[in-house]
């Protein structure tokens, strides 16, 4: 007991000395932060006022986008821009001035990206401009000693390399929006650019890598004099798509001045390898200055450039849709492929006429050669015997009236019509003639041409449904790593591979025999099918009284083929809008595709010099069926 | 019966407990005032309720018996080494060192409560000896508890924690009772050591040692962090420039402000009289404690308020130190004050234990 109080004893004098020397070091430390903040405040003061540190951003080089065979569509060029570090600015208001007299800009338009720039912290530059030219440049410099404020900093500006080719698929860059700043959680920032369309927006993490930063401390002159830190910036991924430059450029050469749209895709991928839609517009032009006139003269124009036809158009499908007719009811067992019906010319159902497009009729055909000489009455018949439920289920089964996954935003989904969907959607109930009309692709049953291609796809293939998509790969440009696409196909509805073979024999016959709606389209050497389609625009009556554009008036020409018979490796789609009948309009555009495709030099087309008339179809167009109306 | 139970709260020493929550309040005002609006705002949240968790865990531990801590020490010092070892192995690197366990988007130090492990293992090993000169045997037994969790952080690798480790061996040896002659030799034999480590290493192995115990040194490009923040505290003068008006700490020149370099933050906005005021509660709250340990009732009392001071006292040292250049910057964070929420709630738990000796000074037990 005595012993531990000893201990207790000395323990407690070892005790008070660490309380001093707590105390003495506490004490030593207040010493020593009065020394810096008292004695030597001044100086500091002055060097945290004048520590001028710059943030420059460190770009990432944004990845390139290259086509299947690695030709490269999109890159990258360098350009300049005009920086404001408002820190360093002697009055705000004379930099405004500077800047407004050097590029010429609006003055409301450099304030307003003044104020907006408040919400950084002071060395982070405010980007005034964007593109200068290499006097604009020049005079910045030599104006250093008055505006040091102002830097100019090499960017770089994302140049499409084949103008409006393709444009519709690779989208465009712009200067990022308030809103997707704010959507973006700051990740972006003001002046940043930003995939708006197209795979620059559906691979915008992909493609934009991640941006640097190094901060520098510059002098009065504004001349770098130290580097104080550096993230290095992480380049984008190069972007491989499935498009083949060659077709892809075919058929634009094609389209010409057409309006339309044409797709090409692989039908067991859905790797698409050509995505046209006409008129295109450079994506160019967005990354250099738009003025508000051009902007709004590209939004007005009425053939809507800005439009991606083939995935935001919706259309009545005409003939093509008797194709998936005709596999449903052999799928779902509701026709006899042998059985024949007689055509007149016309038909009769609940009391209305229903003509043939061929004033005289077929005479007896079975179900190939329905499909062959795409004859309405055959498929007026079969609509009648399946209703419109089962056709509703039919092009359910093909994808129609769902978007098709493609990997691009804003895809319609179309409609199907049921009876359902017209009691609750459409408030007037469904009238057994709409069924009729339905049969052959008329009514309110609408589809993208992508949705086309994609259900043509999955009926060659005996019901496999692909997802088409544009993504190919995508490869790091520092390790190489690829990345690459994979989506099984979906099932959709089955078919006996004998009865599949009738469905595209006769679409072999619609191209490849006389008679066939498309005989003119045959291309020497490949063993393709077809199905043409024609839609009406308005009836015949309205044609005599709007008098006024003939042109507007005619038929929306649809054709669709794909080749080889035995094993499909390409599906194409064409969509003429006001082109007439699908085999003139569309046919010669799907043909031209084709051949490039399979490599073939083709003889001179329809319409062209040197063709000789190989088929005994009269070339006017064809009689315009009366408009059905319930 | 109750009484004898809970006692009652009147034995809270309320200077301890005083110094402490205004520590953490000063610290979530600074961790707001740095971070709202950037990349980090709701840090001052998150700090919030750390801070309520460390109350929470302080609480339990005024409540909670010590000495049936002190008893299960030992344990408590295993079951904490576990963690250790398995960051060790499987460890994600965070900020380049592997010592974060992550539980949702929180992420914990476990380095941080076997600290306190380690201080109740050696409070209960003086405890039970309590030999005027320290014998042999204790000095080892004291440099094996030490070094071992000391080790274990130090390969993750965290220098600055690791360090923290080392002022209990001060501690235990200095209040152990080392002779005199001891002292002296265990000085001359760490100047022998470095001084004969600093001509036989090349000038590329010490590059590498210090880039080894200091990762993030070049990152930033020599002397950055220590001129960046000398010219912040330097330029708060004697008011400072007023709160969430540094230009320094706002234009976020400071690259890690909220965190280890809180002081330097306070020191530019609230002046020469903000760090004054930081100063003065850590030395009220470290001299009220010593003061409680000379009156505690046990030796293990004694030797546990000991060792957690001691380990406030080094961090508070060396980080205001840092700040302004005295010492080389470590990642030591301000206790308390800086943005970590392990190190904020086993600080508080560190508290807890301080006043749970002094509340139970005249409880029988």
């Amino acid at each position: 007991m005595l012993k531990v109080r000893e201990n207790r004893r000395e323990l407690s004098s070892r005790i008070e000395i660490a309380r001093m020397a707590v105390g003495g070091s506490f004490a030593v430390l207040a010493i020593a932060y009065w020394y810096v903040q008292i004695v030597q405040g001044g100086h500091y003061f002055d060097l945290s006022e004048n520590n001028r540190i710059r943030s420059v951003k460190l770009t990432a080089p944004r990845g390139y986008v290259l086509d299947r065979k690695g030709s490269v569509l999109v890159e990258n060029e360098p350009a300049y821009s005009l920086q404001l570090y408002r820190r360093e600015s002697k009055s705000l208001e004379s930099s405004v001035e500077f800047a407004v007299r050097l590029l010429g800009l609006p003055e409301d338009q450099v304030r307003a990206r003044v104020a907006r720039g408040r919400r950084y912290p002071e060395f982070v530059p405010i980007p005034i401009a964007e593109n200068l030219t290499l006097e604009e440049v020049a005079e910045v410099e030599a104006r250093a000693p008055e505006h040091p404020e102002f830097a100019v900093s090499i960017s770089q500006r994302r140049l499409y390399k084949r103008g409006g080719s393709a444009a519709h698929v690779l989208g465009y860059l712009a200067e990022a929006t308030p809103d997707q700043i704010r959507a973006s959680a700051n990740e972006y920032r003001m002046g940043d650019w930003m995939g708006q369309k197209g795979i620059e927006s559906s691979y915008e993490k992909l493609l934009s890598g991640t941006n640097g930063e190094k901060r520098v401390i510059v002098d009065s002159h504004a001349r770098e004099i130290a580097e104080e830190s550096r993230i290095e910036s992480r380049p984008g991924q190069n972007l491989f798509l499935t498009l083949d430059r060659d077709l892809q450029e075919i058929a634009e050469e094609s389209f010409a001045d057409k309006v339309g749209s044409a797709v090409a895709l692989d039908p067991k991928t859905g790797q698409i390898l050509a995505l046209v839609s006409s008129p295109s517009y450079d994506p160019n032009w967005f990354t250099r200055r738009v003025t508000s006139e051009e902007w709004s003269g590209l939004l007005n124009d009425e053939n809507k450039p800005l439009q991606n036809r083939a995935i935001q158009n919706m259309y009545s499908p005409g003939s093509v849709f008797k194709i998936f007719l005709a596999y449903g009811a052999l799928a779902l067992n509701e026709v006899d492929p042998n059985a024949r019906v007689f055509c007149p010319g016309y038909a009769t159902f609940y009391g209305r006429t229903f003509h043939c497009h061929r004033k005289g009729g077929h005479g007896w055909v079975d179900l190939r050669n329905a499909i062959k000489l795409s004859c309405d009455v055959y498929f007026y018949n079969l609509g009648r015997r399946l209703g419109v439920d089962r056709i509703s289920e039919i092009a359910h089964a093909f994808g129609f009236g769902e978007p098709t996954g493609l990997d691009l935003a804003h895809e319609k989904a179309g409609l199907v019509p049921s009876e359902e969907w017209a009691r609750t959607k459409r408030g007037a109930r469904w009238y057994p003639s709409e069924t009729i009309s339905l049969a052959i692709g008329q009514g309110p049953l609408l589809m993208t041409p992508l949705q086309v291609a994609r259900a043509v796809s999955a009926l060659i293939e005996g019901g496999r449904l692909p997802t088409p998509h544009l993504f190919l790969a995508s490869q790091d440009p520092k390790t190489g790593v690829r990345l690459r696409y994979d989506s099984p196909p979906k099932k959709s509805l089955a078919i006996d591979p004998t009865r599949l073979s009738i469905v595209k024999n006769g679409m072999w016959a619609v191209v490849n025999e006389p008679g066939g709606t498309a005989f003119g389209s045959r291309v020497p050497g490949i063993e393709a099918g077809g199905k043409t389609g024609t839609v009406q625009v308005v009836g015949r009556e309205s044609v005599v009284r709007a008098g006024a554009d003939r042109h507007l008036l005619e038929d929306h020409a649809w054709f669709t083929a794909f080749a080889p018979i035995d094993d499909p490796k390409i599906v194409v789609v064409v969509f003429v809008e006001h082109g007439g009948h699908g085999s003139a309009a569309a046919a010669p555009i799907a043909r031209r595709l084709l051949a490039r495709y399979f490599g073939i030099p083709l003889p001179p087309a329809p319409g062209e010099p040197g063709f000789q008339r190989a088929s005994s179809r009269p070339a006017t167009a064809p009689p315009a069926r009366k408009a059905v109306s319930p | 019966m109750m009484r004898r139970v809970f006692p009652i709260p009147r034995r809270l020493d309320l200077i301890v407990l005083g110094c402490g929550i205004s520590l953490a309040v000063l610290g979530i005002l600074f961790v707001s005032s740095t971070t709202e609006g950037g990349r980090f705002s709701g840090l001052a949240t998150r700090q919030t309720i750390w801070v309520l968790v460390g109350l929470g865990a302080m609480f339990a531990a005024v409540l909670f018996d010590y000495r049936v801590l002190l008893k299960f020490s030992f344990v408590i010092y295993c079951v904490t080494l576990i963690p250790l070892v398995y960051l060790l192995f499987f460890g994600q690197r965070i900020a380049n060192v592997k010592s974060w366990i992550r539980v949702g988007s929180f992420q914990f130090q476990p380095a941080e409560l076997t600290k306190v492990a380690t201080a109740l293992l050696l409070a209960y090993l003086f405890e039970s000896s309590d030999e005027t000169r320290m014998k042999l045997a204790t000095v080892a037994k004291v440099g094996t508890i030490v070094m071992i969790p000391f080790l274990l952080v130090f390969l993750q690798p965290d220098a600055g924690l690791a360090a923290t480790f080392l002022p209990l061996l001060g501690m235990a040896l200095f209040f152990g009772g080392l002779p005199a002659r001891a002292w002296i030799a265990l000085v001359l034999a760490i100047a022998l050591l470095a001084g004969i480590g600093w001509f036989v290493l090349a000038d590329y192995q010490k590059a590498r040692i210090g880039t080894f115990l200091n990762p993030e040194a070049d990152v930033l490009g020599s002397g950055y962090q220590v001129r960046q923040s000398k010219i912040a505290v330097g330029s708060g003068g004697f008011a400072g420039k007023g709160f969430r008006s540094g230009t320094q700490s706002q234009l976020r020149f400071l690259p890690v402000q909220h965190t280890d370099f809180i002081l330097a933050v306070i020191a530019e906005e609230w002046g020469f009289l903000g760090v004054c005021l930081v100063l003065a509660l850590f030395a009220g709250l470290l001299l009220r404690a010593m003061s409680l340990a000379r009156v505690a009732r046990d030796r293990g009392g004694v030797f546990l308020i000991l060792a957690i001071c001691s380990m406030l006292f080094f961090s508070v040292v060396v980080n205001a130190s840092m700040m302004i250049g005295l010492l080389p910057t470590t990642g030591i964070p301000l206790p308390l004050v800086s943005y970590g929420g392990s190190s904020v709630a086993t600080s508080f738990l560190g508290i807890g234990l301080i006043l749970a000796v002094e509340y139970r000074r005249f409880a029988n037990a």
